[in-house]
């Protein structure tokens, strides 16, 4: 594949791959809001878990890859692999956000405040922060190997925050709720509720994958421009 | 705990759906304009 065409097929497939995502979305909030039972005791605002859950999973899920990534790409030093750990960060603070505002939005009325410095969303806001800080960092330097290998590093320190937050609730007294689905006992949901999770779940993982790739794409044409330009 | 007793916070459910809908929705459309202008380009 040629300089002038790389990338495309990344962002049309990642493209299609996002608005079939979406529209599972969509079908998701349908099976969560119509046809998921209510749970007695948190009442309505318990729904919020179907889309608080697969979230955190998609953006752990993201920052678990560019860390692995990253590691990688000191090793091997291809620029692809700084490509993707870029692109996925990116697409993990998204989700990221998503988990830091329905988070709060379901605690007010279940915990009775927006907000408390328990471990696990400390560390989950630190991670948010690492990851910012990522980005800013990249925009700000301008050598092209400098700026891969800083963001590898940063890219590792965030990998090392991820399976400390999982197992937080477990090391810590904290106000979150145990894991219910990634734990070595069987999931703790009735089974109607279990179905909409595992729904929203794959619905979150197929957004990740269409996003990264759109985003993947653009970041491999932006660096064929920028390759072109320096030796031109 | 009698179905009664259920708490009443259905709007705290809406906002956050709208609120996630909103976030996921943006995103694909930054990601969407910034994809049209790179194809657009030869």
């Amino acid at each position: 594949m040629n300089a002038g065409t790389r990338g495309r097929g990344a962002i049309r497939g990642g493209l299609a791959v996002s608005a079939i995502g979406l529209l599972a979305l969509a079908g998701v909030y349908v099976l969560a809001l119509k046809h998921t039972p209510v749970e007695i005791r948190q009442g309505l605002a318990q729904k919020i878990f179907y889309l608080h859950a697969p979230a955190a999973w998609s953006a752990l899920l993201a920052f678990g890859l560019v860390g692995m990534v990253s590691v990688l790409y000191l090793w091997l030093q291809d620029p692809r692999l700084d490509l993707f750990a870029a692109s996925s960060v990116e697409v993990g603070l998204a989700f990221c956000l998503v988990m830091l505002t329905t988070g709060p939005i379901w605690a007010k009325p279940i915990w009775g405040t927006w907000w408390t410095w328990d471990p696990r969303l400390t560390l989950t806001l630190l991670l948010f922060f690492i990851f910012l800080g990522y980005l800013a960092l990249r925009a700000a330097l301008t050598d092209r190997s400098e700026r891969a290998r800083f963001s590898a590093v940063i890219g590792i320190m965030g990998l090392l925050l991820v399976p400390f937050i999982h197992i937080s609730v477990y090391l810590f007294r904290t106000m979150h709720p145990m894991p219910i689905l990634m734990k070595p006992s069987k999931p703790s949901l009735p089974p109607e509720m279990l179905k909409t999770l595992l729904c929203s779940f794959g619905v979150a993982t197929l957004l990740y994958i269409g996003f990264v790739m759109v985003r993947y794409g653009l970041a491999i044409r932006q660096f064929d421009r920028e390759e072109a330009q320096h030796e031109s | 705990m009698s179905p009664d007793l259920t708490p009443v916070n259905g709007q705290y459910m809406e906002a956050a759906y709208i609120v996630a809908g909103a976030i996921y929705l943006l995103y694909s459309l930054s990601l969407w304009i910034r994809a049209r202008r790179e194809l657009k380009k030869q």
